[in-house]
This record gives C-alpha cells, sequence and structure tokens, in this order.
C-alpha cells in the first residue's frame, strides 16, 4: 500500500468460541484481509463493556469490531444478545459524542465463517478508511489502575 | 496487582517459515526487547517443540522470570500446552499470555511492514496484559462416570458398545423408534457386498441386552446444563403408547389397525399401520402407535366420540367395532347419527380441502347396519382385561330419562352402581321422544337403544315416576328423599316448558306452544293411552327461529295445514336453527316472514283469527353477537291464521328449592364436575345449559359420570380436569401426500311428493356409500384411537392415554451421532425427481433390492416390470455450488454397488453418469474395476436433465471424454444425492452449545488432530454427523470418540476453568442487576455488614463476563479478563501503552 493511503487502525472484539476460531479459520484458510485489524480477544461479546469501545476511540481507534456468536449460539446462551442491545444503544451515544455510529460494528461470525470474516474486516476496513481519522483529539493515556 | 514486579519472557516463534516467512521475526524480537518488564526476548524455530519448551523451563530458572509471552500461533492451538510447560517449571500455569501471530497475522496478511508492525503491536499488548495476570488455581471437580450418546445410527452403537465394553455406563439416546439408522436401510454394502443388516443386526442386538446400556428409544434431547464431567442432560421420552417393557412382540395389532400411512422406513415406497415397528429387526423389538394428537373432530365433539376411530373402521368395512367403537361414548348411536349438529363436520380437515367427511349420516349407518345385521351384533369378544367395576355397592339416582339421565344411568352401572332411573312421562328419552318429531327420528331407532340401555343390569328405570325437586314429598320421592336413600343423585330433567311471549290473546283457543305441542304429538304416535294429536287449523302461523320452531312447522303441515308461515323476529341469517332444517323446510313450501314480532293475538269468540304483529329492523349486535330487532315505530300489520305455535325457546319451569338456579331458572353447577350447590348432587343436560342437542346432553352425563366416581370413591372432584376442550392449535397433524379431491356421499332422501306422514325423511347409506365415504378421511391424528389394537393386546402392553416424561440424566461425557439424511433432490427440477415416477434416489432402490423391502428385493418399476435400462447420476446435488458445494463421499461407491445389483438382479444395461470416480478406500478401486468388468458403462460427465419420451426418460449429458452430446432413453433414473446434516441438528447443536460448519456439519476443534472433539470440552462427535463418510470410516471414527470420552471419563477430577467472575463487596451498591443478567444463576444477594451485596457461585460461574459488562458500580470483575487487562491490551495495541516508551 503506498504511504498517502490513510491506514485506519482498527481494534475488533472477538469472541473466544465463535468469532476468535472464525478468525483463526481465515488464517488457516490463508483467506487475506487487511492488517490494519487488531484482535482482542474475550469470552463472549457480552464480556464487552461499551466503555471498552468508547476507551478505543479515545486511543486514536478509527473503528471498533464487536463480533459474537450468531443469534442461538452463544456458547453462554444469551451473551451475544445483551451486546446487541447494547451496542443498539451505543450507536447512538457514539453520534451523540461527534463520532460517526459507522465506526462500531456489530456482527456475528460462527468459528466456520473464516471467510465471512475476512469478508467483514475487509469491508469495515474500507469504510472507515473512506471516513478518515477518528474525529477525537487523541487523550493522554492515562489509565489508572483499577484493579486492587 | 501482583506482589511481585514482572519479570516477563517473550518468545516468538517463527513456525519454521510459517510465521517467519512473512513477519520479520528479529525486527519483532528488537522491538520486544524495548518494552517495559521484559527481561529476556527470544525466538525459536518450533516453540511448541520439545527443544522450545525446554529452552523456556530452563529460561524461567535461571532468569526468575515470573511471566511468559509465547507470540506463536492461536491459543486455541496451543496454550494448553504451554501452560503445562509453565506448570512443569513450577510457574503458575495461568501467567502466560500467547500472541497470536500465525493464524491472525502472518497467515492472513502479506510480507511487509506492516504485517510486522502488527505483529509488534500484538507482542507489546501480549506483555502489557500478562503484566496484569495473577495466579489462578482451577477448581477440581469429580467426573461423572457415564456417558450419554445422541444418536443410534451404527455411529452411536459402536461407540455405546465400546464404552459399555470398558465398564462405563451408557445412555443411548435414540429420536426414532428403533435404533440403527440409515445403515438399517441399506441393502449389501460397498466394497465387499456383506448383506448391511447381517452386520449390524447383532450390534443392535448387543446394545439393546448390553447391561451398561440403557436404551433411550423414541426420545430427544430437550436441555443439557453442566460442562465437562458434569453434565446434566433432560432428555424427552415420547409417548410410544406402547409400553416397551411389556410388549411381545406378537404383532396381533397391526392386523387390526384400521389406518395405512406410507412407511417412513421404505420412504413411502410401502405402506405401514398405524402401530407399526418400522422393520422386523427392530431393536427395541417393541411396537408403536403413530398419534399426533386427538383428531379436530373427536376433540370438538362434545362427547367426546372417537370419530376419526369409527370412520376408519367403517372404511375397512368393519360396522359392527364401529359401532361398539361409538357406543363407549355415545349410547345413542341412531340418534345422534340423525338429529346431531355435528361440530365434528365444522372441524374436519377433509373440508379445508374440498368438502368435510359425512360423519353424522356414518354414525348413523353403523347404527342402522348393526339392526340390520342381528347375525353379527354377538357381544364383542372377551378381553384379557377385567372390568373394572369400582362404584359396587353404591347407588346412584338419576331424575329425567333424558339423554344426559340415561347415559349417566349406562355408565354407572357399567361401572358397578345400582342406579334407579325416575321419570315423570309415561316413555323414556327426554326430547328425543317427545321433543324430536318421527319423521326425523323414528320411533324404532330410538326405542332400541333406549332397551339397550335399560337392560344393562344394575338400571332401574321408573316411568310415571315425577320427582319433587322442592322440598318433602308425602306421594313420592323427592330430591330430599333420594339424597337420604342414594349415594349421589344426577338432576337430567330437561327444558320442557314452552316459554310464553307475553302479549295480549296469548289464551286464546288456537294458541298453541312449541314445546307442549310436539309433546301431545309424539306421545299420542307413541300410542300413550288418553292423548290425541294436537289439532291445526289449515293457516297455521309459527312465532320463532328455532329448531322447535321449524320442526313445529313441519309438523303442522304433516298434520293437514294448507300453509305455514314462519314468523321470525330477525331474518334468515340470524336463525338459531339448523341450516339444513331451514333447508328442508324450504323445499316442504313452509313460508319464512322475517322482520316481524307479534303484539296481540287477536280472537273472534274466544278463538284466534289473525295475529296483529310489528315490523322489525336490525339493530346493534346484542351479547350474542346477533343484531338485535328493534322495532319500527307505527309499522304494524295483521296476519290471518287459525292456529299461532309459539316456539320461542323453553324453559325448566321448575323450582328446586336449595339447590341454586339462574335468573333464568337454569340449574347452576361447577362448570368442571357439574356439581351443583349441594354436594353429591349433579346435573347436566338442557337443565343446565339451557336447549341444546343430545351430543351435548352425552358429554355433560360424561363430565357429571366421572365426578360421579370421584365423589362416590372419596377423590377430588375438580383435580385435573378442566372445562374447555384440549389446546390442539400445536398439533401437527398427517397431511397425506396424495389425496384426491372427491365429492361428499349425498344422503338419499325420500322425495319431497313422498314425504306425507312422519315416514323419515333421510334413508340412509348404502354400505358401498359409507365405505366411500369413510375413505375420505385424512386420518388426521394418523392413530384413530379406535381402540381395536387394545383390545386384541394380550398382553396389555397398550396405554392410549400414555403422555410423554421427561427425565434427567448426570453424565460426564456428551458424544453426538446424529448422522446424516440423504438430500432430497426435488428443488432441482430438471431431474423430475417427484415428477417421474420412474426417477428414484439411491436410498429408494436400496429398499427395492432389499430382501425385506416392499418388493422383497426385486428391483422393479412402479408397474412391476424390471428395467431394461438404468441410468445412475452420481454428484445430484453435491459438488455443486447451487446446493452443497462438497463432495458427499459415499456416493460413487453405492452407485456403484448399485449399479452391480442392478446388472445382476435384473441383467439390465446400467449407465453410470460421474464427474469424477472417487473409489479411495481399500478395496474400493478393484471394486470399480470388477463393476467395470461386469458390463456397466461409465460415461464422464454431470447429466443435465431427464425428460418424458413416451414410456421411458431420456438422459441428457455431455461425454466429456468423447467430447459429444448423450441422449439416453432409459427406464429407470437414479439419483445419487448429497449427504446433507440430518434433520434437527442447528436445533440439536444449540441445545449441546455446540458448533457447525458452513455446511451445517458439526465442527470438530481441529480437522487434523482434534476429528473428534467438539469446541465445547467433554462434547464428542462421532460419525457422518461431523462430516459425510461411509460406514468403515463411520465405525473408526465412532472408536475413536469413545475412546477420547472414555480418557475423559476414566479421570477421577476434571480442571475447570478459573477465570470465573468476582465481587468487590465494597464497591457492591446490590442493585441485583448482575442476578437478573446471568444465565447460569451464579450471582445472587446476600446480607453483608447490614446491606445487601452481589456474592459468586463459583460452581455455576461460566466466566462469560455478562455481569461484568453489566455492573453499574464496577464491582465485578472477571480473572484473566478484567478491565484492566483488556484496556491496557488496548492501549498497547494502539501504541499509546507506557509499556512501549520504556
Amino acid at each position: 500500500m503506498s504511504e498517502n493511503v490513510f491506514q485506519p487502525k482498527i481494534v475488533a472484539f472477538l469472541c473466544n468460541w465463535c468469532s476468535y476460531a472464525g478468525a483463526d479459520l481465515a488464517g488457516t484458510s490463508r483467506t487475506q484481509y487487511p492488517p490494519n485489524v487488531r484482535i482482542i480477544r474475550v469470552p463472549c461479546s457480552g464480556r464487552v463493556d461499551p466503555l471498552f469501545a468508547l476507551k478505543a476511540f479515545q486511543d486514536g481507534a478509527d473503528g471498533v469490531m464487536v463480533l459474537g456468536c450468531h443469534p442461538g449460539d452463544c456458547h453462554y446462551q444469551q451473551g451475544n444478545y445483551f451486546a446487541q442491545r447494547r451496542y443498539a444503544l451505543m450507536h447512538r451515544l457514539l453520534e451523540f459524542t461527534g463520532v460517526e455510529s459507522e465506526r462500531l460494528f456489530v456482527d456475528w461470525i460462527s468459528a466456520s465463517e473464516g471467510k465471512k470474516f475476512a469478508q467483514v474486516v475487509t469491508d469495515f476496513t474500507e469504510r472507515v478508511r473512506a471516513l478518515g481519522p477518528v474525529p477525537i483529539k487523541r487523550q493522554t493515556p492515562a489509565l489508572q489502575e483499577v484493579s486492587a | 496487582m501482583n506482589q511481585d514486579k514482572p519479570r516477563i519472557g517473550v518468545y516468538v516463534c517463527m513456525c519454521g517459515s510459517n510465521i517467519a516467512g512473512t513477519v520479520d521475526v528479529p525486527a519483532v524480537v528488537e522491538a520486544s526487547k524495548k518494552l517495559k518488564n521484559v527481561v529476556l526476548v527470544r525466538y525459536n524455530k518450533y516453540t511448541c517443540a520439545g527443544p522450545g519448551q525446554t529452552g523456556i523451563k530452563e529460561d524461567i530458572k535461571a532468569h526468575n522470570l515470573n511471566r511468559v509471552v509465547i507470540s506463536a500461533c492461536s491459543p486455541r492451538m496451543h496454550e494448553r500446552t504451554w501452560r503445562t510447560m509453565l506448570a512443569e517449571a513450577g510457574m503458575n500455569p495461568y501467567l502466560l499470555e500467547v500472541a497470536n501471530l500465525r493464524e491472525q497475522c502472518s497467515w492472513a496478511h502479506p510480507a511487509g511492514d506492516m504485517t510486522t508492525q502488527k505483529a509488534i503491536d500484538l507482542v507489546a499488548a501480549a506483555v502489557e496484559r500478562v503484566s496484569w495476570h495473577n495466579p489462578l488455581f482451577p477448581r477440581r471437580v469429580p467426573v461423572t462416570k457415564s456417558a450419554l450418546i445422541v444418536g443410534a445410527g451404527i455411529a452411536g452403537i459402536q461407540a455405546a458398545l465400546d464404552i459399555a465394553k470398558a465398564g462405563v455406563p451408557v445412555y443411548l439416546v435414540e429420536r426414532e423408534p428403533s435404533i440403527g439408522g440409515h445403515m438399517a436401510q441399506l441393502d449389501k454394502t460397498f466394497p465387499t457386498l456383506d448383506c448391511s443388516a447381517c452386520i449390524l443386526s447383532p450390534k443392535m442386538v448387543d446394545v439393546g441386552s448390553h447391561p451398561n446400556i440403557t436404551l433411550l428409544s423414541y426420545s430427544e434431547i430437550e436441555k443439557v446444563e453442566g460442562f465437562i464431567g458434569n453434565f446434566t442432560v433432560t432428555v424427552r421420552r415420547k409417548a410410544r403408547f406402547v409400553d416397551e417393557t411389556v410388549c411381545t412382540s406378537c404383532d396381533d395389532c397391526t392386523a387390526v389397525c384400521p389406518v395405512q400411512v406410507p412407511a417412513e422406513f421404505d420412504l413411502g415406497l410401502a405402506e405401514r399401520k398405524a402401530i407399526y415397528r418400522p422393520f422386523a429387526q427392530a431393536v427395541p423389538s417393541a411396537f408403536r402407535i403413530d398419534k399426533r394428537g386427538p383428531a379436530p373432530c373427536k376433540n370438538t365433539c362434545p362427547a367426546g366420540i372417537h370419530v376419526q376411530g369409527y370412520v376408519a373402521l367403517i372404511g375397512e368395512g368393519r360396522f359392527k367395532e364401529a359401532y361398539d367403537l361409538i357406543c363407549e361414548q355415545m349410547p345413542f348411536p341412531g340418534v345422534c347419527g340423525r338429529v346431531c349438529h355435528h361440530p365434528c363436520e365444522a372441524a374436519c380437515r377433509r373440508g379445508d380441502k374440498d368438502q368435510p367427511v359425512a360423519i353424522e349420516f356414518l354414525k348413523r349407518f353403523a347404527a342402522d347396519w348393526v339392526t340390520a345385521h342381528p347375525e353379527a351384533t354377538a357381544p364383542p369378544p372377551a378381553t384379557a382385561k377385567p372390568v373394572e367395576r369400582p362404584l359396587q355397592g353404591h347407588r346412584v339416582a338419576v331424575v329425567g330419562a333424558g339423554p344426559a339421565g340415561l347415559t349417566v344411568a349406562r355408565d354407572v352401572a357399567q361401572m358397578g352402581a345400582d342406579c334407579d332411573v325416575y321419570e315423570s312421562l309415561p316413555v323414556a328419552g327426554g326430547m328425543m321422544a317427545v321433543g324430536i318429531p318421527r319423521y326425523r327420528l323414528p320411533a324404532d331407532a330410538l326405542q332400541r337403544e333406549i332397551e339397550t340401555i335399560i337392560s344393562t343390569p344394575g338400571v332401574n328405570l321408573l316411568l310415571n315416576t315425577p320427582v319433587q325437586l322442592e322440598g318433602e314429598s308425602k306421594s313420592g320421592p323427592s330430591l330430599a328423599s333420594l339424597q337420604r336413600d342414594c349415594n349421589a343423585v344426577f338432576i337430567g330433567v330437561g327444558a320442557h316448558q314452552g316459554m310464553h311471549m307475553g302479549v295480549p290473546g296469548e289464551d286464546l283457543k288456537g294458541v298453541l306452544h312449541g314445546a307442549e305441542y310436539l309433546r301431545q304429538l309424539n306421545l299420542a304416535q307413541l300410542g300413550v293411552k288418553g292423548l290425541k294429536t294436537p289439532n291445526v287449523g289449515s293457516h297455521v302461523v309459527v312465532i320463532g327461529g328455532g329448531n322447535v320452531a321449524i320442526d313445529s312447522a313441519m309438523t303442522a303441515k304433516r298434520l293437514g295445514a294448507d300453509k305455514v308461515t314462519v314468523l321470525y323476529r330477525r331474518t334468515r341469517a340470524e336463525m338459531p336453527a339448523n341450516d339444513w332444517e331451514i333447508e328442508e323446510a324450504e323445499e316442504e313450501a313452509i313460508e319464512f316472514h322475517f322482520l316481524a314480532s307479534p303484539i296481540e293475538f287477536r280472537g273472534k269468540k274466544g278463538k284466534l283469527a289473525a295475529i296483529h304483529a310489528q315490523r322489525m329492523e336490525l339493530g346493534e349486535p346484542d351479547e350474542s353477537g346477533r343484531r338485535r330487532p328493534v322495532p319500527i315505530e307505527g309499522d304494524t300489520f295483521e296476519l290471518d291464521a287459525d292456529t299461532v305455535i309459539v316456539a320461542i325457546g323453553q324453559r325448566l319451569g321448575q323450582s328446586l328449592g336449595e339447590v341454586e338456579q339462574s335468573r333464568r331458572s337454569w340449574i347452576e353447577t361447577d362448570p368442571v364436575t357439574l356439581q351443583t350447590s349441594r354436594p353429591g348432587v349433579f346435573a347436566g343436560g338442557d337443565a343446565v345449559s339451557g336447549p341444546a342437542s343430545v351430543v351435548e346432553a352425552g358429554g355433560a352425563a360424561h363430565r357429571a359420570v366421572e365426578s360421579i366416581r370421584r365423589y362416590l370413591l372419596g377423590e377430588e372432584l375438580a383435580e385435573g380436569r378442566s372445562a374447555e376442550p384440549a389446546d390442539i392449535s400445536d398439533i401437527d397433524y398427517y397431511d397425506p401426500e396424495s389425496w384426491a379431491l372427491t365429492a361428499r356421499q349425498e344422503m338419499p332422501r325420500r322425495e319431497v311428493e313422498a314425504r306425507c306422514g312422519f315416514n323419515e325423511v333421510s334413508l340412509g347409506f348404502t354400505e358401498e356409500q359409507a365405505i366411500a365415504e369413510a375413505r375420505r378421511c385424512l386420518s388426521c391424528g394418523i392413530c384413530s384411537e379406535c381402540l381395536a389394537c387394545s383390545n386384541v393386546c394380550g398382553a396389555g402392553a397398550i396405554n392410549h392415554d400414555a403422555q410423554d416424561e421427561l427425565i434427567d440424566i448426570d453424565v460426564g461425557a456428551i458424544i453426538v451421532a446424529s448422522g446424516f439424511d440423504p438430500w432430497d433432490p426435488t428443488p432441482m427440477l430438471e431431474y423430475g425427481y417427484g415428477v417421474y415416477p420412474e426417477v428414484y434416489t439411491g436410498l429408494e432402490i436400496e429398499r427395492l433390492s432389499n430382501a425385506s423391502g416392499p418388493t422383497s428385493g426385486e428391483i422393479v418399476m412402479r408397474s412391476g416390470e424390471k428395467p431394461k435400462r438404468v441410468a445412475i447420476l452420481h454428484c445430484i446435488g453435491s459438488r455443486d455450488e447451487h446446493y452443497q458445494p462438497y463432495c458427499s463421499r459415499i456416493c460413487c461407491m453405492y452407485s456403484l454397488k448399485l449399479a452391480h445389483l442392478i446388472e445382476e438382479k435384473t441383467h439390465a444395461e446400467v449407465f453410470n453418469f460421474y464427474m469424477d470416480m472417487r473409489s479411495f478406500g481399500k478395496g474400493y478401486e478393484e471394486f470399480y474395476e470388477r463393476v467395470q468388468r461386469e458390463g456397466v458403462v461409465f460415461v464422464r460427465g454431470r447429466a443435465a436433465q431427464v425428460s418424458p419420451d413416451g414410456d421411458r426418460l431420456i438422459v441428457r449429458a455431455e461425454d466429456t471424454d468423447l467430447g459429444r452430446p448423450v441422449n439416453l432413453p432409459v427406464d429407470m433414473v437414479i439419483l445419487a444425492t448429497a449427504a446433507v446434516p440430518s434433520k434437527g441438528s442447528a436445533e440439536l447443536a444449540q441445545k449441546l452449545h455446540v458448533t457447525r460448519d458452513a455446511t451445517g456439519f458439526f465442527l470438530e476443534a481441529h480437522p487434523k488432530l482434534r476429528p473428534v472433539d467438539s469446541n465445547t470440552d467433554g462434547i464428542f462427535v462421532a460419525g457422518a454427523c461431523q462430516a459425510p463418510r461411509d460406514i468403515p470410516d463411520t465405525v473408526a471414527h465412532a472408536g475413536a470418540a469413545a475412546s477420547q470420552a472414555l480418557g475423559l471419563l476414566s479421570q477421577e477430577f476434571v480442571e475447570v476453568v478459573p477465570t470465573v467472575a468476582e465481587v468487590r463487596t465494597l464497591h457492591c451498591v446490590g442493585c441485583g442487576l448482575c442476578v437478573e443478567v446471568c444465565p447460569f444463576s451464579a450471582p445472587s444477594l446476600v446480607e453483608s455488614r447490614g446491606r445487601m451485596v452481589a456474592e459468586i457461585n463459583e460452581a455455576l460461574c461460566k466466566g462469560c463476563g455478562l455481569c461484568v459488562a453489566g455492573c453499574r458500580g464496577k464491582a465485578i470483575s472477571l480473572r484473566g479478563f478484567n478491565d484492566t487487562q483488556i484496556l491496557t491490551q488496548l492501549e498497547a495495541l494502539l501504541q499509546l501503552s507506557p509499556a512501549t516508551c520504556a
């Protein structure tokens, strides 16, 4: 990729059971997608606190993905439903803060959908690239120690 | 935070060239050296291998490392390996972090700076994250030493036997009535041509008899809870209606079952009965009744007559049995078959297709047939079941010998009670005798049925014996005296008093009232002394719109009236009379005058001369939903009449003293038990409901009899009962695939001109008509509940009232062996499956070729002739991006086998149209060569189309070897269809929380190294549910799954992941949101220092983190995935972490 193309930073929260395995499958099948995405493994999409997405934007992420199991397939029965509801609200909060809601993307990827994972990441990367850098002034990372 | 300052060792794996080929590993190493707390960075060629591991273990000791980051393949691959390694080096195994540099970096991206930068970021994030790791200690829980297997095809059978052989108890759950799966349907097996049943049956028998195997056939998984080593599986044991432990497999039941439906086991090529066993070698060998639920007709029938049952029996020409079956619920088949308002026919599903089955007329036919064939009316054969007489020694009084009272009398007498029936009139039968005119219900038809009832031992009929319902009587019995003398009383006195209009002139001579008029007429016709047929004049006006009004009008005509007019205050649409009765009245030239109501009867010399009537119009609907008639002010008229019959309704017309009655005088009862306000006194029929029908009286009688039985035996009256019929909205009724549009049989009726006098109008079906009509029944419930099987079952194994049962089973391991289904090729219209009769699927030919199949092993066309030329089309629905993209693996070989069998049995020319021949297994290629030598023709090219050509079919294809089109006329086409996951796999996967692949087959944990593990620990996959595979591979795969399960079950304890939620009590505000969101009920609110706070039950917590994300006060954190760990990892990934600037 040439120097002058905007390279967005994208953080993806992937549930351990479906989407993370789907991302592994994409790699195992050598399906290519842009290296802009950085994956964080979580036990369940329901573990992803909306705060994480806000913090990611604050820290300079240009796009955030939350990927979980398909409805009905959650390893923990209902976690993805909670994720879905939380992020429906998050989209509106983002608009309020001045971040385009398209920068937060929620979808379902099963462990067998390596191709879909690659496709979803590629499409999202291109959409965020088109949006340009996140319109938030980068904050100094002063994360306080929150655990005991 | 941890006590010690982190000392982190970072290991970057090259994975041969898998990582190093794309990622600049030395650059990653150099970048990692600059990270905070990193003591040591090394790179290995293979970190998972022995030397790699040994090096790390040595480093841990030599450099006093207390954290390790391994940057290699996915943690899903080797995290366990390295955790074990850390433990071996004396470290807590959870102080490890794996950065996924291979699957999610080097393999997914091209070589270059960006990929290397991503790798550097991933390592930095792992280093940051691992700094915040704490030592974790997994919980050890004991393992339940038993296994459950879902599906009992050859895979499930093999796995069950292997585990049972090791001494471990197995629960084998199969949804079909027999085990065996698809292998039981096959004829021969490739390439050895062993008979499938011969090699499978011994294994099936072993399963059935093995002491360690609990076979749960005809059962399905309802729910799965728990975790590795400790699952609780809820299994639904579907009602089989035949007790497996009692059934002797004698097969007597199928001979008497009147219902035939296509046999699933033979793919619809043969029929089976509603009670059946899928195949002769079935295990368990017990039969099963295919019962979808009560048919709508039976469920709608107020008396609960086994409608579908007697219709099915009539269809088989078994009229006496049909009659006996009707009599179980309805002692008046001949009456009910003539006068019923048949709500069953409105519910009949045949009515959705063309016209409902003529159920009422069939019932009448059965009764008439039995009357006409006294030689056939021997009592039914004595059954093995002893007749229960639980009410012996009790005495029941019945007041009123109408349909309700007589039914109660018969039923309680059959249960052993003595029953006195008191009737005030000189005849029995109630309204059946004195209300219904004789041209509708001849006296002999009624009398026969009454006599059958009163000849029941224990029934004692007392005619001309009125019972005084209020107070005491000096002359005869009273309700009070009956209650003293008997154990229970039933009041069924009906509604015999005609209502009066209350208009001037109602006492004039010539003004009659419907109920009294019909009673006098009927009693006179029945020959009661001193009663004359009522006189009617030449111009009769009947007031009212119900059945009594119509009957009054039609009888008046028969008694000689010249002109009969029915005056009704609403319109025809609102008339409560049955439509067919109104039509009959119209046929007989009865006139109707709508929207008018009398306001005065005007007379001359005390005798009626005219009716002064008010014209009406329709207003707003009333509570019955019908539009209310409203007088049109000032619009009146006069109508000449010398006789008026007022038929505007009836009432009870008696006071019952202490027994509560409604405002309109009906007896008040509990709707469920029919008990009146006086305990031990029950009531039913018209006296409770208001004027209704014979069948409704019968229904009330059944309800009252059950209450009387419970009352006399001291049981709770209402328990388990409801006033409403069963809810049938969810029942999946049977819909036959083939049925022909057939009109309902017409009831032969007397010509209008011939309807003089009181001869019966309807003449009844002929035998041919009855059978033809009965065969229009769709068999909605499949089992018709004719109870013929119960009657012949010597072992008493049949229970038609059986219910599904839910049982909980605790197991340590689960094996999924749910198998495959052959794909239904109907969507591929080009091959005409389901359109051209001579297009078959491979499995259908297996059944034809099977000696126990529908043709006893003959491979013949539907005409019965052997085919002369057969085409076998490969890859139907397989290797086709529009259907299944994958190769189904078994089709080439079974096509070769079928080619061989067809050639051998029919000497037909056999052509195989194939894309590539895949004969990969041991002996397979040799078999292919053998079949070629036998003369089978192989055309390389997928067939494009099958089209008809006279009696034959043309297969069009391209021979790609010769580059020429082929148009081949054949007699028979066989489609080698794809193998797809068995029906219900998606639901099963959701219940088990295991994943499936893109094609719907169950997903293995690793395609090569963990082929029988699912992604959920403790759940294994076996056989064709994981991918299409042939029998040898399935058996091997199942054995592997069994051995994996045994490996787990041989452990005393399993370790449960310690990454669970914990509460910091000081931060908790006790809001309880965590309790609400948790699917596993792990959190609960407990009291701590005077306030409520959350507490996590670690044994229940699965570590999903739902409560953590939901916690408002951030009081809950998830070990291993706490907010700090995730947020610092996030910062590092975005290159903001302090770690990067150390």
